[in-house]
């Protein structure tokens, strides 16, 4: 019994051969570990996909087609619609910011939505500052900083590009009614 | 057995479960069709393992569910191909498990002692199809969705419950999100938890009772009938014997199983990475041209019903299938003669050749009346709710009663109909913006035209540009690479009336 459980035995000439048994084990150790690979492998391929995936593309967003056509020292709203994808559901969705120039060359851009409690704030022509309707928040133009009212923190300044005098912002929400920009 | 062997084996007494279930001697003479059920159960793995990745990305709701494979196929690592083994496995389920219940059948191995154990076998069939059935569904494209329309509407022509069926079937009156739901759920929670706990006990009575010794050694000297009080004893003794010639399970039977097993893996893997699952459009409820048509394993039966008079429909929709399962599950008891070599059986024999011939037939005429794939009339993406609007109108306003479109219902000749232009490709010659103003006014670029004028007030201008934006859809049979050259020449502007 012992004996037939070897995997080989001593032929004639004292070299070592395969019994039945032994091939039988080989192959099916063979067969199972190939199937389990086939299988196993895209299995887990898919299933870790999500990690594999390349980092999102560009988002950058383009919201101005000529800067020779943004007036000067005074911000324009600017409405954009985005498409987002989360998985396989595509959605758009309408934002907008603030863009500020005072030379023509160097671009401010701010979240549109005012840091206190998330409403869209207008620009107050007759002060020459940004005025949220809802709690009377007032936000310089040129930096974004807090002139009165209750806002936690500045405006929520954007990254800004120009090529080819296009302007491109990096759309980001952030958390609303707090100290700290933080992205939502 | 290394350190954690020897210390489980201390506690657990693994020796005497490899002892029963590895070292046990099986009969003599056993064949390599013997490895179908092994198989079978390799697929099944295969199919658990598949399914459950899949199910990570798939979305069990009309809106999302079409997109969700679609997402799949395209983004997930490796999506596609698992896909493709998960649909192809479904497939080689059923062949195995027919193969498996033919070998059982024809060796007469479902007889004394394992008349429980073929009943389950035939509950694994039935749970198969019901695999088959509900997952074909869940991609929510034309196929599925106009399968499963006749599939379910098949058990509503049930006597006295088919209604009640049909609506328990779907969740509803109609087939929608409330099916969709319904069949992941069979398909992913009770029919998984099913089969699974069968096939364990299918397992459990076949390292029990050991397979069944080939059909030559159990007839010599056998009592006449599996009821005679000798029988069992008569089996006992030449099993036994025939054991005692054998092989043990490991690694003799299990390295043939796993080379069958592992064959079967690769075919299905080659056949998914090349072959892939394929997606039809997404499902329309809307699209009266579509002919639609089950998987290959329904088809037989697909194909009977066409022979069927209406008055027998629900005799045969739901007879057939009935006798088949009640003479599949009794077979065991009202044939009770000893004898098991097929050539001795006559009734089997014809059985099993009158069934497989009829199967044959009946699938073989179906292929023949497979629909010629008519034009996609898709260009490459799926019709936008616009384009399907459109595709509504064209209905409604019976356009289709004088242009014909290939690979639609073509119109009815009528010596009434005036000859109207086919529409077929109608997308390569034509601007949709020059559609809406002919189909608006066609007198003003032809003042002889015989079409009416669909403008206001018989269709508003946002149909008759859903209407344009059908038509522009419309490519002919070498949509992917024909390129459109449009001829719009727009009639001189119309004067505006003096007042």
């Amino acid at each position: 019994m012992a004996s037939t459980r070897e995997e080989t035995v001593k032929g004639h000439d004292g070299a070592k051969q395969v019994t039945r048994r032994g091939f039988l084990r080989w192959i099916s150790g063979i067969g199972a570990v190939v199937s389990a690979a086939v299988v196993g492998f895209p299995a887990i391929r898919a299933f870790v996909s999500p990690v594999l995936a390349a980092p999102p593309p560009d988002d950058w967003v383009k919201v101005a087609d000529d800067i020779a056509l943004l007036d000067v020292g005074v911000p324009v709203r600017v409405n954009f619609v985005q498409s987002t994808v989360d998985a396989w559901l595509e959605s758009r969705t309408l934002n907008g910011v603030w863009l500020f120039t005072e030379d023509g060359e160097k671009f401010k851009a701010y979240n549109g939505h005012c840091t206190h409690l998330g409403c869209a704030y207008i620009y107050d022509k007759e002060h020459k500052d940004f005025l949220c309707p809802c709690h009377h928040g007032q936000f310089d133009v040129a930096t974004g900083r807090v002139l009165a009212g209750p806002p936690p923190r500045p405006l929520d300044e954007l990254e800004v590009q120009v090529r080819d005098s296009a302007v491109f912002v990096k759309y980001r929400d952030f958390r609303l009614g707090i100290a700290e920009k933080v992205e939502a | 057995m290394g350190a954690i062997g020897r210390w489980l084996d201390k506690r657990l007494d693994l020796a005497s479960i490899r002892k029963t279930l590895l070292d046990r001697k099986m009969p003599a003479g056993l064949t390599w069709w013997h490895t179908l059920g092994s198989a079978t159960l390799a697929v099944f793995v295969v199919q658990i393992t598949t399914g459950i990745v899949l199910a990570m990305y798939y979305s069990p709701s009309p809106d999302h569910a079409y997109d969700s494979i679609r997402f799949i196929e395209r983004t997930v690592a490796s999506g596609s191909l698992l896909r493709g083994i998960h649909h192809w496995g479904a497939s080689a389920m059923v062949v195995l498990v027919v193969a498996h219940m033919i070998r059982v059948f024809t060796m007469g191995s479902y007889k004394y002692p394992r008349e429980a154990n073929w009943i389950l076998g035939v509950a694994l069939l039935c749970l198969v199809m019901a695999f088959g059935f509900t997952g074909y569904l869940l991609p929510w494209d034309q196929k599925a969705y106009w399968a499963t329309q006749v599939g379910t509407n098949i058990a509503g022509t049930a006597p006295v419950i088919g209604g009640t069926l049909v609506t328990l079937l779907r969740g509803g009156s109609q087939l929608g999100a409330a099916t969709l739901a319904r069949f992941f759920a069979l398909h992913v929670l009770l029919l998984p938890i099913l089969l699974g706990g069968i096939v364990m006990l299918h397992l459990v009575i076949v390292v029990r009772q050991g397979i069944a010794a080939p059909p030559k050694v159990l007839e010599e000297d056998a009592p006449g009938r599996t009821d005679d009080p000798q029988y069992a004893q008569f089996y006992d003794a030449k099993y036994a014997q025939s054991k005692a010639s054998g092989v043990r399970f490991w690694p003799d039977i299990i390295a043939k199983d796993i080379i069958v097993a592992t064959a079967v893996i690769l075919l299905l893997v080659i056949l998914g990475r090349f072959f892939g699952a394929g997606l039809d459009a997404p499902a329309d409820p809307t699209d009266s041209a579509y002919v639609p048509r089950p998987e290959w394993y329904f088809l037989p039966f697909f194909q009977l019903l066409k022979f069927v008079p209406g008055s027998m429909e629900s005799f045969v929709a739901i007879g057939v299938p009935t006798l088949l399962v009640l003479v599949l599950l009794l077979l065991p008891f009202f044939d009770r003669r000893s004898i098991r070599s097929l050539v001795h059986r006559p009734i089997a024999l014809t059985s099993l050749g009158g069934v497989t011939v009829a199967c044959a037939l009946l699938f073989g005429a179906s292929m023949s009346e497979a629909p010629h794939t008519g034009i996609p009339q898709e260009v490459g993406h799926p019709l936008t709710s616009t384009e399907r609007a459109g595709r509504v109108l064209f209905d409604q306003q019976q356009c289709g009663s004088c242009h014909a479109i290939a690979g639609r219902k073509a119109p009815e000749k009528n010596a009434d109909v005036p000859d109207a232009p086919e529409l077929t490709d109608i997308g390569l010659k034509h601007t949709a913006g020059w559609m809406h103003s002919y189909i608006e006014d066609p007198t003003r670029f032809h003042p002889d035209s015989k079409m009416p004028a669909f403008g206001p007030p018989t269709l508003s201008h946002q149909e008759i540009e859903e209407l344009a934006q059908y038509l522009a859809t419309l490519r002919g049979p070498h949509w992917a690479t024909a390129q459109p050259e449009f001829r719009d020449t727009f009639p001189e502007p119309v004067k505006p009336k003096e007042k």
